[in-house]
């Protein structure tokens, strides 16, 4: 049995190489049988990412794969069904194992021994979720300073502010991660 | 403009990671070792906002979607190499927890989205702006997107021409279905969110912008 972080890079490795794999399948029924196989391996959790899948990834390729068939039909000619269905039915079933498999390691610690990989990772996820507390809150502001709820004009008058509130902020924050960062040996 | 997982065979995905593998590390060594403490901020900031401006995407026909890139700016700040690491960074998050793109084709869009897109605006931006700064602003992240739109259909179309079971939209299709809005809209927009921002970074006065 592998140790941590080696268990951990072992699955991503494991990850890469099948994400590769499936990306080459192009019949129906083989992705119906690498489908049957990912839920087999992935039980335990496997409702829960294929909702996220279905949320996160189903309706942009299912959007591009309907617009291009529409698009041929509509120049005249009526394409095949089957590679159009391909191609959301792939990228579902990719996204599928790469829920399941970042459900089951821990990324941060696979990457530890790539320190400025790590420090760049942890800065841009900590960024993310100071984008989002921010825009949360200044929603929250206008809509307190507002008698009606805030309209886009509203919105757009603000965002100035806000996103000038957001530069210096965040780079405060990443000061503060940066220095976190290397005091814990990240160099 | 990002390709989805399974949008393109290992036959082309793979090259790709080949050629952006060995950029990938030189990218990083050259701009984010120890001397780099002083950028990162506002590198990290310009990255999360790149990440949230590419995570509203229409789909348009032939394959991919239309959305800002919010990176040419990363290359006026500072050069096309950071441009590269940063947005294979939003790739690659976005990838991983968002389903949005994918890893193999990771290396595909990073060479379009990163490294050709950034260095077409950086290189529009350099020749303008000592003539007009603002309007090299514009004009940079215009270009830059209509090349990366470009570079990511002709990947997309080599593809069709490889195997058209697996994409079967042909590039005489594809192109002008992702040429039109890129240059009629998203070239546009990109090129006001640019002007906008280097406009709040001079008011925040985070740096230097030009």
């Amino acid at each position: 049995m592998l140790r941590e972080p080696r268990r951990s890079q072992a699955i991503i490795a494991a990850w890469a190489v099948s994400v590769f794999a499936l990306s080459a399948l192009t019949g129906l029924a083989a992705l119906a049988m690498a489908s049957a196989a990912a839920l087999l391996l992935f039980r335990r959790g496997a409702l829960r990412e294929m909702r996220r899948v279905l949320l996160a990834v189903v309706p942009l390729s299912l959007g591009l794969s309907l617009a291009s068939w529409t698009w041929l039909w509509l120049l005249g000619t009526p394409p095949p069904v089957a590679p159009f269905v391909a191609l959301p039915a792939r990228t579902s079933l990719i996204a599928f194992v790469t829920f399941s498999v970042l459900g089951r390691v821990d990324l941060l610690r696979a990457a530890a021994p790539f320190p400025t990989s790590a420090r760049l990772l942890v800065l841009c996820l900590a960024q993310i979720h100071a984008l989002r507390l921010l825009a949360t809150e200044s929603a929250l502001g206008l809509r307190s300073r507002l008698p009606r709820r805030p309209g886009t004009r509203d919105v757009l008058q603000g965002s100035g502010a806000v996103t000038v509130a957001l530069l210096t902020l965040s780079a405060r924050n990443s000061r503060d991660i940066g220095d976190a960062m290397r005091s814990r040996g990240f160099h | 403009m990002h390709i989805p997982d399974g949008f393109l065979s290992p036959s082309v995905t793979l090259p790709a990671w080949g050629v952006a593998a060995p950029l990938w590390y030189w990218a990083v060594r050259r701009n984010f070792g120890t001397s780099s403490t002083e950028s990162l901020p506002v590198v990290g900031a310009l990255t999360a906002i790149a990440f949230v401006v590419q995570s509203i995407m229409i789909p348009v026909p032939g394959g991919t979607s239309a959305h800002l890139t919010g990176v040419a700016i990363l290359a006026f700040l500072y050069n096309p190499g950071v441009a590269f690491v940063c947005e294979s960074l939003v790739l690659l998050l976005q990838a991983l927890f968002f389903g949005a793109g994918g890893f193999t084709v990771l290396g595909v869009n990073a060479l379009a989205m990163g490294l050709l897109g950034p260095g077409a605006a950086w290189l529009v931006h350099r020749a303008l702006r000592p003539l007009w700064p603002r309007a090299a602003a514009f004009a940079g992240a215009y270009v830059g997107i209509q090349v990366a739109t470009l570079g990511v259909s002709l990947v997309l179309g080599l593809q069709n021409r490889l195997d058209s079971d697996y994409m079967p939209v042909p590039f005489s299709v594809m192109l002008p279905a992702m040429m039109l809005p890129s240059l009629t809209v998203v070239g546009v927009v990109e090129g006001l969110y640019t002007l906008a921002t280097l406009s709040l970074l001079r008011k925040a006065r985070l740096l230097d912008a030009p």
